[in-house]
């Protein structure tokens, strides 16, 4: 019984998957946060601006990913996944210092904790480049931000 | 011009590991643009505003 109880709580818990909608520029040598402007499903409402603030604690299984490309060569590409504004965990810190190509293809995940009132997840990148400006492809597949509750606090 | 380029004007001799450790620059895409988050090198004076205007 306890065991069910569990699982139907977990299964209302939120959780919530968004894309990129729109191309973004960035500049160089900056950790940017990711724009998502599409949401395709957020079930508690917790996921504005870009920012997720779960209203449920716990522990949340976060999933990042973002499609880099642009003129010039890229000389470093990071994804970072952000905690109330600084960097929680870094997912990604690829040096390409003999790579002319982006990695278009940028994804990681972590396990956060949240409090279910005040912590906030959000997804910045850093790209350095030799030449060039970086963009971030809008794509449902290559710049998506997602997470669920996986275990109650 | 970017408040990377601005930086890379003022100190040429910057590199992109000082980005990486004592200088980070961030930009939370609030309309509010590219800002200085931390400058903690060890020899050079954090720009001023005229300097980056």
């Amino acid at each position: 019984m306890t065991a069910a109880v569990t699982l139907a709580a977990l299964g209302n818990g939120p959780a919530f998957s968004a894309y990129a909608s729109t191309n973004q520029t960035i500049s160089a040598s900056t950790n940017t946060k990711i724009v998502f402007g599409t949401e395709e499903f957020d079930t508690n409402s917790n996921f504005v601006s870009s920012t997720f603030t779960p209203t449920v604690a716990g522990y949340y299984q976060v999933n990042i990913g973002a499609g880099p490309y642009g003129s010039g060569e890229p000389s470093r590409q990071s994804l970072l996944c952000f905690k109330n504004g600084s960097t929680y965990k870094r997912l990604q810190d690829v040096a390409t210092p003999t790579s002319s190509a982006f990695i278009n293809a940028f994804s990681g995940s972590c396990l956060v904790y949240c409090n279910g009132s005040t912590d906030y997840i959000e997804a910045y990148i850093f790209i350095s480049v030799k030449s060039g400006t970086p963009v971030i492809d809008s794509s449902s597949g290559y710049t998506f931000f997602q997470a669920a509750l996986i275990r109650g606090a | 011009m970017t408040l990377y380029d601005k930086i890379m004007a003022l100190y040429p001799a910057l590199t992109q590991q000082d980005f990486l450790t004592t200088i980070r620059l961030q930009n939370d895409s609030d309309g509010r643009g590219d800002y200085i988050a931390k400058w903690e090198h060890p020899t050079l004076a954090r720009p001023t505003e005229e300097q980056l205007a």
